[in-house]
């Protein structure tokens, strides 16, 4: 008989000790898989969502916070210069701001919107028209300023491609002496950046200008997105923009991820790592305690299989493969559960204010498996080392002769 | 109803510009020069101290520089939102500040602060105190300083984050119980079957099942709040050290340790009477294996 069918008989002898100690290591294999997917997943998903927008470089004021950053002053020959560049193959400003979102007839409805200009009239993944059309590249004076909407807004206040929208700019959150002013919804998509307490509108960067009471606008960007062209790539780009004017801050995706990574994630990723560890050594304690209770209980049985000439190593393996099951049932199991566990704890944090819906804490990803799965063999291999010992170790003459006496 | 009002002025990094000046030889006596007070980050990283001369510029390009004393270096109060970001700040009096970034062109700059700190007579009148203000001064924006009570912030989901993290390690911690007490019932299966041969009743082994089970989930709780409370300085320690912060992460306050205990004792209880279970429920002759 193999040492992996006289571990299975072991194992089948006691079926609920067997069940409960690989429900146990499902739960804790569960708990392990969440935090190795916690470990990546915000940092996976935060770039999707960048690489989503098609734009891979960006270029910030170099005053302000990282978060509220001062305006970029003469936005447009800024655009002009970063255009001229041979590496860039497009250019979008961006500006952002608060505003009350009113449809005629229906004021008690307001909402709070984040109100975004853009210099483009489709910005690649930052929405996805799902009604509609895009912004258009140039309205007639008079015309109302044209308004991509979100999906949340459009079901909120009932609006459809067509549908009058008054937009008045609030300052600092509260409300403002600004004049409203009257837009017309063109499109209705899906944010990609729209946390889930929050409104999204789009318009051309005259609309933002016309809403701000400044026609002519003010020749500012909060943020220069640049597509780079395939040959240069992101990071040559956010070189030569860096030369070309020393005084800004410029980010390709990957360093804004890094940034991220090392100061708003390290957070999650370091209580990841504290609770897998945790969750491993509590793996390694259940299989062990088990395992040896199991091996104390069949000194006897122990000592009469290497009476009859079984040697130590086949009881070692015998142990190993008690332990393998054991380990192995439980972390398959605790895939799909763990998959489970994911969602509800996603789901959980997601509810922050600002994260954007799209934005994901735990992202599935192959090597995740690979790490759950190797770290669960190696806490299964250690548990076992110590029955083990113990089983080797056994004198048999005076095991067996306890056992009858007993 | 306005009672005092607070205003604190802060040079981030950015306004850092100039590196500092420590040779007073071409300066003006540092008794004469305004103060300034460094965040002790902030006097860390440029190694200064206090009585240093320091140059301080709110534009980029370092124009209108201005020099003070450091006064003192003091810990920033630990913010939580804030607390992955290195505090590398500067206090200094408001009209010193006014003075360094007020612009020629806009004479309002010189009288115009960003935010104000104000602390009510009664903290109830917080509603009324921001629809007076509102109403008297169009534009301001109020925010209360407690913690939203709707479970909005982002402390209130990490909360409940780590709640559900805790109850998925209790449901664990239950199964592996639950598997050490059946191990522990079938290795007193003979001797159970003994005890009830010679006319012990099976309420009274229920009753010591119960009492062993209670006292070992009650040793394992005291035993795990203490390894908690042991791990709470260490784990401060190292996120404090981490994040260069005096902000404690960790506190196992008595609220959580009897949560603690309470949770484990039943649990404890209920782990007993199952082991116990696959005891009595069998007759006494196979439970001394005859």
């Amino acid at each position: 008989m193999s040492a992996w069918s006289l571990a299975w008989r072991t194992v089948a002898h006691n079926p609920a000790r067997a069940g409960l100690a690989i429900g146990g290591v499902a739960v804790i294999g569960a708990l392990l898989f969440n935090m190795l997917l916690l470990s990546q997943g915000l940092l996976l998903s935060f770039r999707d969502l960048l690489d989503s927008a098609g734009y891979d470089v960006r270029v910030l004021a170099n005053e302000g916070s990282p978060i509220h950053r001062a305006p970029l002053p003469g936005a447009l020959s800024l655009a002009d210069e970063i255009a001229r560049l041979p590496e860039v193959r497009r250019v979008a400003l961006i500006r952002s701001d608060t505003a009350l979102a009113t449809a005629p007839g229906r004021e008690g409805n307001a909402a709070s919107v984040t109100l975004i200009g853009s210099s483009e009239h489709e910005i690649g993944g930052a929405w996805e028209l799902v009604k509609g059309s895009p912004l258009p590249a140039s309205s007639a004076a008079g015309e109302p300023a044209p308004l991509v909407v979100s999906t949340k807004l459009a079901q909120l206040q009932q609006l459809v491609p067509g549908s009058p929208l008054r937009l008045r700019v609030t300052v600092g959150g509260a409300a403002s002496v600004l004049p409203s002013l009257d837009c017309r919804v063109v499109g209705i998509g899906n944010f990609t950046f729209e946390a889930a307490d929050d409104y999204t509108v789009a318009t051309t960067m005259a609309g933002f200008a016309a809403a701000h009471g400044t026609p002519e606008g003010k020749n500012e960007a909060d943020l220069v997105m640049v597509a780079s062209a395939p040959e240069a790539g992101p990071e040559a780009v956010a070189k030569a923009i860096a030369a070309l004017r020393p005084d800004l801050r410029v980010y390709s995706n990957a360093q804004v991820v890094e940034q991220f990574n090392t100061q708003a994630f390290s957070y999650f990723r370091q209580i990841s790592v504290v609770l897998s560890t945790i969750t491993l050594a509590f793996a390694f304690l259940l299989v062990a305690t088990l395992l040896t209770m199991s091996v104390n209980q069949r000194l006897g049985e122990v000592a009469a299989l290497r009476a009859l000439g079984f040697p130590r190593r086949r009881i070692a393996a015998n142990l190993l493969c008690e332990s393998a099951l054991l380990v192995g049932v439980g972390g398959i199991a605790a895939l799909p559960l763990g998959g489970i566990l994911a969602v509800i704890l996603d789901r959980i944090l997601r509810a922050m204010p600002g994260v954007p819906e799209r934005l994901h804490f735990f992202v599935f990803e192959m090597n995740t498996i690979a790490l759950h799965v190797a770290l669960l063999a190696a806490t299964g291999f250690l548990a076992a080392l110590y029955p083990i010992w113990l089983a080797a170790r056994l004198p048999i003459a005076a095991t067996l002769r306890r056992e009858i006496v007993s | 109803m306005l009672r005092s009002t607070r205003i604190r002025a802060a040079v981030t990094a950015a306004a850092l510009l100039v590196p500092p000046i420590y040779s007073a030889a071409a300066a003006p006596p540092a008794s004469t020069l305004p103060d300034i007070l460094l965040s002790r980050q902030l006097a860390e990283q440029a190694s200064l101290h206090v009585g240093d001369t320091v140059t301080f510029a709110a534009e980029a390009d370092g124009r209108d520089a201005k020099q003070f004393r450091v006064a003192g270096i003091y810990e920033p109060t630990p913010d939580p939102m804030r607390f992955t970001s290195r505090r590398i700040e500067a206090r200094l009096h408001l009209p010193d500040l006014l003075a360094m970034t007020a612009r020629p062109d806009d004479p309002s700059s010189a009288d115009s602060v960003r935010a104000m700190n104000v602390k009510l007579v009664d903290p109830k009148e917080g509603d009324a105190f921001s629809a007076a203000l509102t109403a008297r001064v169009p534009g301001t924006f109020l925010r209360p300083t407690a913690r939203a009570q709707d479970g909005s912030d982002p402390f209130a989901v990490l909360e409940r984050f780590h709640l559900a993290v805790a109850i998925v390690t209790v449901l664990g911690s239950t199964a592996f119980l639950l598997a050490l007490m059946v191990m522990r019932a079938e290795e007193r299966r003979e001797i159970v079957g003994i005890i009830r041969l010679i006319g012990v009743s099976q309420r009274f082994v229920l009753l010591v099942v119960l009492a062993e089970g209670l006292l070992i989930a009650a040793a394992g709780a005291v035993f795990g709040v203490l390894v908690a409370l042991a791990a709470e300085g260490s784990v401060n320690r190292f996120f404090q050290w981490r994040y260069d912060t005096t902000l404690v992460f960790v506190r196992v306050t008595a609220r959580i340790a009897l949560q603690s205990v309470a949770l484990a004792v039943p649990l404890g209880i209920l782990a007993g009477l199952v082991g116990s279970w696959t005891l009595l429920r069998r007759d006494i002759i196979s439970l001394v294996r005859r």
